[in-house]
């Protein structure tokens, strides 16, 4: 077989360490104690996923920053985990030759005292995801410039966060229906 | 000097018909073909399996365990065919119809099995009944 079949040279770049590879193993020995795996999609798009400690995720959304200081913080998704709170934040890095690394942070924190630190000084628009992960899942980050409401109107109750699955989300009597006929004619809504 | 790049197609455009549709006047523009207009309900090929319940993202269907079918209220249709697409008796079809405008939501043309049919769908299924037993007994 000759150098120039496209099936060998695959297998040649393969071999090489890919983007991917090389930042995760960065993480790795920057952040011991973080899970860092990287994943392929049935399209062969690789991410790579990062879970922190609540003491490592400033320190981590900072590195990454200074690895590239152009990075592109995309999106910041809260979530009730039962016992726990948890924050997943997604990132592209080294972008300049596409395709670039995307980069999922994921983070956790108990219920009973639901702190993060601030990143807003690191990527300036992390501000507005922590101020509806602050009303949506009462998840407080500590240090932030601006701890106002972004999306529940004003006159919403100040101790439910609509997106917890416990005690402190939504109850039944906040959900309206603009009810069925056929349910109106029975007397219920 | 000031540029006017377009007079010349308004120029152009004056000399020529308008091209509106001079709806009520005329007809409507004829929908293509596979159109979402308003679904049609046949109850009686309809086996009351639910499937239109669980997929339709509006909340337009509710079940009826008594008569085992579905009753329906378009007002919250957003005409996505996904009941259409998974009934298994083709019990509910799309049609043209799209000129929807009623002055109540709860119009009867928004509706499709409506309280006084499922009454009446009740005593006809008590006479079969009936009538079975009547057919049994002699
Ligand atoms: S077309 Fe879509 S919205 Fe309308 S009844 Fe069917 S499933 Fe529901
Ligand atoms: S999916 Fe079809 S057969 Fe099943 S309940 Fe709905 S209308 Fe009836």
């Amino acid at each position: 077989m000759s150098d120039a079949n496209p099936t060998t040279e695959n297998v040649e770049a393969q071999r090489e360490p890919t983007k991917e590879e090389k930042i995760a193993e960065m993480i790795k020995a920057k952040f011991p104690r973080a899970e860092v795996e990287v994943r392929e999609n049935k399209w062969g798009r690789k991410r790579i996923g990062v879970s922190v400690s609540r003491e490592d995720y400033k320190p981590l959304m900072e590195f990454l920053r200074e690895l590239d200081p152009e990075a592109h913080y995309s999106i910041a998704i809260e979530e009730d985990l039962g016992e726990e709170l948890g924050l997943a934040t997604h990132l592209l890095i080294l972008y300049e030759d596409a395709p670039g690394v995307s980069l999922i942070v994921k983070t956790k924190v108990p219920k009973e005292d639901p702190v993060l630190p601030d990143v807003s000084d690191v990527y300036p628009i992390a501000l507005q995801f922590e101020r509806e992960c602050m009303e949506m899942i009462g998840l407080d980050f500590e240090g932030a410039p601006d701890k106002r409401r972004l999306f529940l109107p004003d006159d919403f109750p100040e101790d439910i966060y609509p997106l917890r699955l416990d005690e402190k989300g939504i109850s039944e009597e906040i959900v309206k229906n603009a009810g069925h006929p056929y349910l109106l004619r029975r007397g219920s809504t | 000097m000031i540029k006017l790049p377009l007079l010349s197609t308004v120029l152009k455009n004056i000399a020529k018909r308008p091209a509106t549709n001079l709806f009520p006047k005329t007809d409507p523009v004829p929908v293509p073909e596979d159109f979402r207009g308003k679904i049609i309900y046949h109850v009686d090929k309809c086996v009351g399996c639910r499937m239109c319940v669980m997929v339709c993202p509006a909340g337009v269907f509710i079940y009826l365990p008594e008569v085992r079918k579905v009753t329906l209220w378009l007002g919250r249709c957003v005409f996505c065919k996904q009941c259409v697409d998974v009934c298994p008796t083709r019990a509910l079809e799309m049609s043209d119809e799209f000129l929807l405008a009623t002055y109540d939501k709860y119009d009867k043309k928004l509706r499709w099995f409506t309280e006084e049919e499922i009454e009446e769908y009740k005593r006809k299924l008590e006479e079969q009944k009936k009538a079975k037993e009547v057919a049994k007994k002699s």
